[in-house]
């Protein structure tokens, strides 16, 4: 295969970008006890006030408990609260409510982002060359020098702009300034890593490099909260999705049992006539269709008494698009305190 | 210590086109210096002297009451400050950041200075303490703009040590002497303002040492205001 050498390569590169928590070099050794939770949010509540007396509530007694290891999708509509979860999180904004956790410590201690990477939705930079923008931000979060300079070629070409190093970010295309943001965020190796819609201006080749990028995060044991409106990529990769819906969580789960429904069956038979039943579809001499999963023994005596012969029986498998709109076309909680 | 140093360093980077605009006044007086006729002309070129010193106390004033509200307008403070870096930090940098910007033109200054007045016959000694008032206004001029820029827009932060600079000078001349010293930066930018070929003066200190001590007061008020602020909010 001519062109499996340059895909193993990118994969070994990408894996030599993380080392085990243990061994990390920003943090030195340390012992590993038991895993205290990457991120915790307790009953948060958020609240903007402007001039003269308007109040708008961002997030409502939010709770929720990101355990450390995991890829958690962090999903909802535009002005949900994600982004204020976020920057709660990070220490840029004070509870109006509440506190939270990252690593152990309070929201905003700086000792704790030592260990962190953050990427923020629309990510801006300084104009300097990649590779000294990247050092930049390596140096402020206490690297030394030789490791620094080693570490920031390393993350250049995680993202694949090593050939770009060289060149000014300010001459950089959305979708490069991106990728630069996420390097900036993984050259101290963090332990967790915050990302608020990282892939919303890649294209798709970027968006499978980031994809393996954060899976390999994951196999070296780092914990992400990953903050994103591609639904189709938060379900391949999370292992637990939170939807939030105007400042509330309103469905927080595992994703792939959110993804198995349990009210409904999908039904796959032969020797039937589609018509038996309502939304069935024959294909290939096969006749498909989902039934509530009460139903699912009647239905099923049903084409046996038909003459017909089951040949498979599932849980109906939803999309996260289908949930996330479910969730969050319904009203909001209600909110009295001057959301629109 | 390293994430302040960092941040001065990377703030006069961002500043360096205004920083080189101001040299170039510098660079006006370096040219009286060439083509004029200077032990004839040695008023004019102390007058242009201090004229040019002035004018760098105003945009320390500039540089201090905007470099938050750039730095949060084109969210560049957010990548900042998810690093292992404290408010409080950052601030340092950025008033680090400030004394440097004056101080590389308050070091040009003063080599133009030594140059052209001490060929007039001007102390060369007493330029150079004429600069480190200079240096240490700008420092609290700064600092004060920087901490009105921890919740004003720049306009109003301007506005605000504008009138915090000022009316100790005003209470100065209309009520006792000793209320300029209350903010040093006019008793600091009068004394080279009231140097002469004829009564260089002599080095009076105490000023200057105000002028640290209400820096460091500053810097403290302002990261007790910073630490409060919500740099994540979109500025008007």
């Amino acid at each position: 295969m001519p062109g499996a050498a340059p895909v193993v390569n990118a994969r070994l590169w990408i894996l030599r970008t993380f080392q085990k928590p243990c061994q990390s070099r920003v943090l030195g050794p340390f012992r590993i006890g038991r895993m205290a939770p990457a991120l915790e949010f307790e009953n948060l509540s958020k609240e903007y006030r402007s001039f003269p007396r308007r109040c708008l509530r961002a997030l409502d007694d939010f709770s929720l408990v990101v355990e450390a290891g995991e890829i958690f999708g962090f999903l909802g509509p535009n002005g949900a609260g994600k982004s204020t979860a976020i920057h709660l999180a990070m220490g840029f904004m004070r509870p109006t409510h509440g506190r939270g956790r990252m690593l152990g410590q309070p929201f905003g201690d700086a000792h704790a982002r030592r260990r962190v990477g953050f990427l923020a939705e629309n990510v801006s930079l300084y104009h300097r060359r990649a590779e000294r923008l990247v050092r930049f931000y390596g140096a402020l979060n206490g690297m030394g020098r030789t490791y620094l300079a080693k570490r920031a070629r390393e993350v250049l070409i995680a993202v694949g702009l090593q050939e770009q190093s060289k060149r000014n970010v300010g001459r950089f295309s959305r979708g490069m300034l991106q990728r630069v943001g996420l390097a900036q965020a993984l050259v101290n190796d963090p332990e967790l890593l915050i990302l608020d819609e990282p892939t919303s201006a890649l294209d798709p080749a970027a968006r499978v490099m980031v994809r393996e990028l954060l899976l390999a995060a994951r196999e070296a044991g780092k914990t992400i909260f990953l903050s994103s409106h591609l639904l189709s990529e938060v379900e391949l990769i999370c292992d637990r999705v939170a939807v939030l819906h105007r400042g509330k969580l309103v469905r927080l789960g595992r994703t792939r049992d959110l993804l198995h429904s349990s009210e409904k069956t999908e039904i796959v038979a032969r020797g039937i006539a589609a018509s038996a039943f309502p939304e069935a579809v024959a294909h290939d001499g096969v006749v498909s269709f989902s039934a509530p999963a009460t139903a699912q023994r009647a239905v099923l005596e049903q084409i046996w008494s038909l003459g017909g012969e089951v040949v498979s029986v599932n849980p109906a498998r939803r999309s996260l698009e289908e949930i996330f709109l479910e969730v969050t076309a319904a009203p909001g909680p209600a909110d009295e305190k001057g959301r629109p | 210590m390293k994430p302040v140093f960092l941040i001065a360093v990377n703030f006069v980077r961002e500043q360096r086109w205004p920083i080189f605009v101001l040299l170039l006044w510098v660079l006006l007086l370096a040219f009286l210096g060439l083509f004029s006729d200077i032990p004839r002309q040695r008023e004019d070129l102390l007058f242009v002297f201090k004229q040019v010193a002035v004018y760098v106390i105003a945009f320390s004033v500039f540089f201090g009451g905007s470099a938050i509200y750039n730095e949060r307008k084109s969210r560049r403070i957010l990548a900042v400050l998810s690093k292992s870096v404290a408010r409080y930090q950052y601030l340092s940098g950025l008033v680090l950041g400030v004394t440097i910007a004056s101080g590389i033109y308050c070091f040009a200054l003063g080599i133009t200075g030594s140059w052209t007045l001490g060929e007039a016959g001007f102390p060369i000694s007493r330029v150079w303490f004429l600069m480190v008032c200079l240096l240490l206004a700008c420092m609290l001029a700064g600092t004060v703009a920087l901490m009105f820029s921890t919740f004003l827009n720049p306009f109003f932060a301007a506005g605000a040590t504008a009138a915090v600079l000022g009316l100790p000078a005003l209470a100065g001349h209309g009520i006792a002497t000793q209320w300029q010293y209350a903010i040093p930066v006019y008793p600091l930018a009068a004394i080279i303002m009231k140097s002469s070929f004829q009564a260089p003066g002599v080095a009076f200190w105490p000023p200057l040492g105000l002028a640290v001590l209400e820096t460091l007061a500053f810097w403290v008020l302002s990261a007790r205001i910073f630490s409060l602020v919500d740099i994540a909010v979109a500025v008007e």
